[in-house]
C-alpha cells in the first residue's frame, strides 16, 4: 500500500494505491473517487463499536475499500469535509490519540477505538471525543486549516477546538482555560487540553465549532 | 516581543514570543495554544475608569463595541515573565497582517482586529450617515498610538496604494488610512447596475493613502449559503 498526499495544505486529498487484495477503511463520505476494480463494503465492525462511534460524533458505518485479486492495483482518493491539511501517522511503535472528527481513514492492521469512558473525554461542548489507535499500520487524520506540528518537551496547552492528534507518550487532561468557570467562559477559550511529557502533537489552525457558530450568526434561523 | 505569521494566506496563525514586560492583547477566543507559563488574564474590551461607575462605563463601552464594531466583549492579555510562546488564529480562513503604528492612525472594519501590543488606543469612529447605507461601514475601529497591530482578513490580504480614486466593494475592505476620504455610491450602470450587477453598494476612496482589501467576502458566502439551507 502506498499513500501520498496531494493539494496540501489548503485542500488536501489522500491518494491510496492498493495492491491486489489490500484494503483501506475510511470514514463514511470520505471517498472522492476510485478505480473500478475497487470494491466498497459498508460495515460497523460490530453494533457496539458503531454505537460508540455514533456517540462520539462520528458515523455509525465505515466503508472499506478493497482492491480485487488480479494483476491491477486499485486506487482510492480520500478527503475530509472541511478545507485543510491531512497527516499520515505510522501506528506501531507509536500509538496516537485522535480528536474524533479528525479521523479520515486507516489501514486494516490498525484498531481505532472510541474512548467514551471517563470524565475527561466526555466534554461535548467542543465535541472532544478521543479515538485511540493500536496495532500496526497507518492512520490518515484531517484538519480544518493547516497543521502545526509541535514537539512537546515538558508542558503545553492547546484549545480543544484546535486538536488533531497526539502521541500517547503525552499525558493529557482537559481543564478550564482560566482559573474559574466564569473567567474561562468570558475568555472565549472554554476548555483547553493540558499536555505534559515528551511527544509530538498536531494542531489545526482553525476551530470548526467556532467557525460554525460565527457562520451561523450570519444565516437565517431554521424554520421548524 | 518577536512574532511569526505562518501558514498564510489560507489558514494563517500568529505565533508570538513573549519576554518580561511584554503584553499581547488578543480577541477573546483566538488562542490556539500556549506554554502553561504564559499567563492569560481576561478583561473588558474597554479602558476602565475608577470605582463602580468606571467599571459600569467600561462594561457599556465593551457592549457597544461588541454590537456595533463586531469585536468581542472581553479581550485576553497574555504575559510571560520567564519567556514563552502563544499562538493565535482568527475564525475564518484567511491571512494575518501586521501594521506597525508610530503615532499614526488606521481604521479597521468590523471583525478585522486580532491582537495588539504596545501603547495603542482603540476607539470606535462613527462612519457618518453615508455609512448607514453600507452594511459594514457604520462604525470603524480607529487604532492610534505606538505599537504593533495584527489584523485579519477573510481570504488573502491586498495592500492597495491610492493616489486619486479607488472603487471597492464594501464587503472587501479590511483597513484604510484615515487620510483618505470616502463616499458610498452605486456601482454605476444606473438602476440595473444597482440591482443586477451583484455588487451592491461600493465605496469610493479618494486622496492619498493605503487601502487593505480581502480577497473574499463573508456576506457573499452567507448569501450564497442561505437559499441552499434546508
Amino acid at each position: 500500500m502506498q499513500i501520498d498526499l496531494q493539494h496540501q495544505p489548503s485542500q488536501a486529498m489522500a491518494h491510496v494505491v492498493l495492491l491486489p487484495g489490500e484494503s483501506v477503511t475510511a470514514e463514511s463520505g470520505a471517498m472522492v473517487g476510485m478505480t473500478p476494480n475497487v470494491q466498497l463494503t459498508t460495515g460497523s465492525g460490530g453494533l457496539l463499536k458503531g454505537l460508540k462511534r455514533l456517540f462520539g460524533g462520528e458515523s455509525f458505518f465505515r466503508n472499506t475499500f478493497t482492491a480485487s485479486h488480479g494483476s491491477e492495483v486499485g486506487e482510492v482518493y480520500l478527503a475530509a469535509t472541511l478545507p485543510g491539511d491531512l497527516v499520515v501517522l505510522d501506528v506501531g511503535l507509536s500509538k496516537y490519540y485522535l480528536q474524533s472528527s479528525a479521523y479520515v481513514a486507516s489501514t486494516p492492521g490498525v484498531d481505532v477505538d472510541t474512548k467514551v469512558g471517563g470524565f475527561k473525554t466526555f466534554f461535548a461542548g467542543e465535541g472532544l471525543f478521543v479515538l485511540k489507535t493500536t496495532g500496526q499500520g497507518k492512520v490518515i487524520a484531517g484538519a480544518f486549516g493547516a497543521i502545526e506540528e509541535v514537539q512537546v518537551r515538558g508542558e503545553y496547552i492547546v484549545d480543544t477546538g484546535h486538536l488533531v492528534a497526539w502521541e500517547d507518550s503525552l499525558q493529557f487532561r482537559i481543564t478550564k482555560a482560566a482559573d474559574g468557570w466564569i473567567a474561562s467562559w468570558l475568555s472565549g477559550e472554554g476548555l483547553v487540553c493540558h499536555f505534559s511529557g515528551q511527544g509530538t502533537l498536531w494542531m489545526q489552525t482553525r476551530n470548526p465549532s467556532e467557525y460554525g457558530q460565527e457562520l451561523g450568526r450570519h444565516l437565517p434561523a431554521r424554520e421548524s | 516581543m518577536n512574532h511569526e505569521i505562518a501558514q498564510g494566506p489560507s489558514f494563517a496563525v500568529l505565533k508570538v514570543g513573549l519576554q518580561r514586560n511584554d503584553v499581547l492583547t488578543a480577541e477573546a477566543g483566538s488562542m490556539v495554544s500556549r506554554f502553561p507559563r504564559v499567563k492569560m488574564r481576561t478583561r473588558l474590551n474597554a479602558p476602565r475608569g475608577a470605582g463602580f461607575f468606571g467599571s459600569l462605563g467600561a462594561f457599556f463601552t465593551a457592549l457597544i463595541r461588541k454590537f456595533v464594531a463586531g469585536e468581542s466583549i472581553m479581550v485576553n492579555d497574555f504575559t510571560c515573565e520567564e519567556g514563552g510562546e502563544v499562538t493565535l488564529a482568527p475564525t475564518f480562513s484567511g491571512n494575518i497582517a501586521l501594521k506597525r503604528l508610530k503615532g499614526d492612525r488606521v481604521l479597521l472594519t468590523r471583525g478585522s482586529f486580532l491582537a495588539s501590543s504596545g501603547d495603542l488606543q482603540l476607539k470606535m469612529r462613527w462612519g457618518g450617515l453615508r455609512g448607514l447605507l453600507a452594511r459594514e461601514g457604520l462604525f470603524f475601529l480607529e487604532v492610534s498610538g505606538t505599537g504593533d497591530l495584527f489584523y485579519t482578513s477573510y481570504g488573502g490580504t491586498l495592500e492597495v496604494p491610492v493616489n486619486g480614486t479607488l472603487t471597492v466593494d464594501t464587503g472587501h475592505i479590511v483597513a484604510f488610512d484615515p487620510s483618505l476620504d470616502f463616499r458610498i455610491r452605486t456601482p454605476g450602470g444606473g438602476f440595473l447596475g444597482l440591482v443586477a450587477s451583484g455588487e451592491g453598494l461600493v465605496v469610493e476612496f479618494s486622496g492619498r493613502g493605503t487601502v487593505v482589501l480581502q480577497s473574499r467576502n463573508v456576506s457573499s458566502l452567507t448569501s450564497w449559503l442561505t437559499p441552499r439551507l434546508p
